[in-house]
């Protein structure tokens, strides 16, 4: 096999589906600092937002990714709504309550999109569409706004974190809970804010797998456990580390394939998450939460 | 206040379960389906046609002493969970008699393990094909109107040996069906002279199969053989494999014989693409099952709708034989369609009840094959190979 063959079908393919594992990754990072337990809800949502864009893209007749604000606007509403009716109630509880809730959630918001949208495989764009060929690279133009998209949601998620008010509100929240509530930091709209990144990071994962992809009702759920295992690869509670994390999980599991055997590739991202609990808990970029 | 609600409620529950208790006791048969899941743009078909089966028997006289034969739907899911959570459900909960389904193999090994068998439930399934479920260790109560993928895979290798294929990949979904009809046909293929230049399981649900699909070509086969089902993860295969130009020509096996396949690439591009999928033979019984599945909406060439259609017929008989009794189900679904007695085309559901209240032989000659069981539950079977043409799946050759 030579070296672009390993580039092409290889790491090419990883870096695109890391970028997609990256944004749910930093969602669950944030929620995770913040809120401090794992949601689990999080593949769901991402299914929702795609399926968002999906109607808006067969109602306007618009591209997906013209639709992918209006689905990251509806699923951060969604997203906050579902803390208000259900995690709010339970903020006071031990998080594992919270946790086995957002459990339920998973499934009810997964039932609610197998409702609506039915449970068949559906596509934003029928047909197929062929690589472009650059320097014998064969990469897909969707494949390119993938990775830009990732890189650009983040990068203004990271300036939001580090240069406004309400983002310096959210990191001393996750620094130290009890000395940001005496400073006068408000506890909801901290939370909310973070629902509302956290909801529309979903759905940008969601929309971009749908268009690398299908759309199918249980999309999210399958990206569940690569996203975890990319949050505590990088480090819960660092964006930067979830983005590393993510990519770090899409390339091993195409990597895989090379030395085990390809029904193994699932369980790559379970063994990354096994391995790093066990010799690194803190995550490469040392997080602050575990 | 919500007190008050609740009791209205559960009054109001008590006095409709009241009403309903006072007529006819009905005869329940599950109806196991993988209504979601990876084979759910298959399933409603499937279930409408065993539904057709029930309207038929209760439209001209019902079941029994004239009591409605109702089909109870759950979701198998087409895994062994869901298999096992349905099955649980029809038997335990709502008492069914019998069972058709559930549609994938998984499921039927499952439910048929933990909870049909030791239950002493009859099931039949219409679409379970992996040859583990003919060596399942059943106590007679599992059937199926489908022929074993042994059978398929086989013909399928003869197939494309006489068809000049020379070396080709195989990809298979890493379940039991997948796996048996992957081994079926690597067996054969080789035996023919043919070479297997890829072989290779792959998992439910990535996004990308890219490096597996990489892996697979190394081999430098120039076709694809998948077995998957074409809603879900072997749609994704098979796109990305057109989409990156790994393999000329493409084979799928009865799953992935979808229509989401045709609707997700378009027609343009599945020129060299076909599909392989047990077919009923040319017969009275065939015409007479797609007269009457036409006239109530349905697809007469969707897949797996005679096979769901005769299990669902079939039951309602050997029920009718067996007076009820739920234990004697499995031995009279021999008795009504072993080759011997008077024969009984789908639909004839009066002249049927007629000859068994008189104590005579009768031969059911189904819409999917004659389904004279042998000793494992297994019918023999007979298959075509499918293209893609304008008006969707067209029949390329028979397969022997």
């Amino acid at each position: 096999m030579d070296f672009l063959e390993l580039v092409n079908f290889y790491i090419i393919p990883g870096l695109v589906i890391g970028s997609i594992y990256a944004l749910g990754a930093v969602g669950i990072t944030l929620v995770f600092a913040i809120l401090r337990y794992a949601h689990l809800a999080h593949g769901d949502l991402a299914t929702l937002g795609a399926f968002l864009a999906l109607a808006v893209v067969t109602g306007f007749g618009i591209s997906p990714l013209a639709a992918l604000p209006i689905a990251i606007l509806g699923t951060a509403a969604v997203a906050v709504g579902i803390d208000k009716v259900f995690y709010e109630h339970l903020r006071e509880r031990p998080k594992i309550v919270t946790v086995m809730a957002s459990l339920g959630i998973a499934l009810m918001v997964r039932a609610v999109v197998q409702v609506i949208w039915g449970v068949d495989s559906e596509s934003y764009v029928k047909g197929i569409v062929r690589p472009d060929v650059y320097f014998g690279l064969r990469i897909r133009d969707r494949e390119i706004y993938t990775v830009i998209a990732m890189i650009a949601l983040v990068g203004v998620l990271q300036v939001f974190l580090t240069q406004s008010k309400w983002g310096k509100a959210m990191r001393a929240m996750s620094d130290n809970p009890n000395l940001a509530l005496l400073s006068g930091i408000d506890n909801k709209k901290v939370v909310m804010l973070t629902w509302i990144i956290a909801g529309g990071l979903c759905a940008a994962a969601g929309v971009f797998l749908g268009i690398n992809t299908e759309l199918k009702s249980m999309m999210g759920w399958n990206m569940l456990l690569p996203m975890f295992a990319a949050a505590i690869l990088g480090g819960v509670g660092r964006v930067e580390g979830a983005v590393l994390g993510g990519l770090i999980v899409g390339v091993a599991e195409e990597l895989s394939v090379l030395v085990l055997p390809s029904e193994y590739k699932a369980a790559t991202a379970f063994a990354i998450l096994l391995f790093m609990l066990l010799v690194r808990p803190t995550g490469l970029l040392r997080g602050k939460v575990l | 206040m919500k007190l008050k609600m609740l009791a209205i409620a559960g009054g109001l529950l008590a006095a409709t379960a009241l009403s309903t208790a006072g007529a006819k006791a009905d005869v329940k048969i599950g109806l196991l389906g993988g209504v979601s899941g990876p084979i759910a743009a298959m399933a409603p078909a499937m279930i409408d046609a065993a539904q057709l089966a029930i309207s038929q028997v209760n439209d001209q006289g019902g079941i029994l002493d004239g009591e409605t034969l109702v089909g109870v739907v759950g979701d198998s899911a087409c895994n062994p969970q869901g298999g096992t959570d349905a099955a649980t459900k029809a038997v335990n909960i709502e008492g069914v008699t019998a069972i058709v389904g559930p549609h994938c193999s998984g499921a039927v090994l499952a439910a048929a393990g933990s909870v049909t068998v030791p239950a002493g439930v009859t099931m039949v399934t219409p679409s379970g094909t992996s040859p583990e479920i003919t060596g399942l260790d059943d106590n007679g109560m599992v059937f199926r109107t489908v022929p074993s993928d042994d059978y398929q895979g086989r013909a399928l290798a003869r197939t494309l040996r006489e068809q000049g294929y020379e070396k080709v990949a195989v990809a298979y979904i890493n379940n039991d069906y997948g796996t048996g009809l992957a081994n079926a046909f690597k067996g054969e293929f080789e035996a023919q002279g043919g070479q297997i230049a890829g072989f290779a399981a792959h998992e439910d649900g990535k996004a990308s199969y890219r490096s597996n699909l990489a892996d697979l070509s190394s081999g430098g086969a120039d076709t694809l053989v998948i077995f998957d089902y074409g809603d879900g993860t072997g749609l994704t295969i098979l796109r990305q494999a057109l989409e990156n130009g790994f393999f000329e020509r493409f084979v799928g096996g009865d799953g992935m014989k979808s229509d989401a396949v045709i609707n997700e690439l378009g027609t343009e591009n599945l020129a060299d693409y076909f599909a392989s999928s047990p077919v009923g033979e040319a017969s009275n019984a065939l015409d007479t099952f797609n007269a009457a599945f036409t006239a109530v909406g349905g697809d007469p060439d969707a897949i797996f709708v005679t096979t769901s259609y005769d299990a669902a017929f079939m039951l309602a008989l050997a029920i009718e034989k067996a007076g009820g009794d739920k234990a004697k189900v499995a031995e009279s679904l021999r008795e009504i369609s072993n080759g011997e007695g008077e024969a009984i085309l789908p639909g004839e559901w009066a002249k049927a009840k007629k000859l068994i209240d008189e104590g005579k032989a009768i031969d059911y000659k189904g819409a999917a094959g004659d389904h004279n069981f042998d000793v494992n539950g297994d019918v023999p079977g007979t298959f075509a190979l499918f293209e893609v043409g304008a008006e969707g799946y067209e029949v390329v050759t028979n397969m022997k």
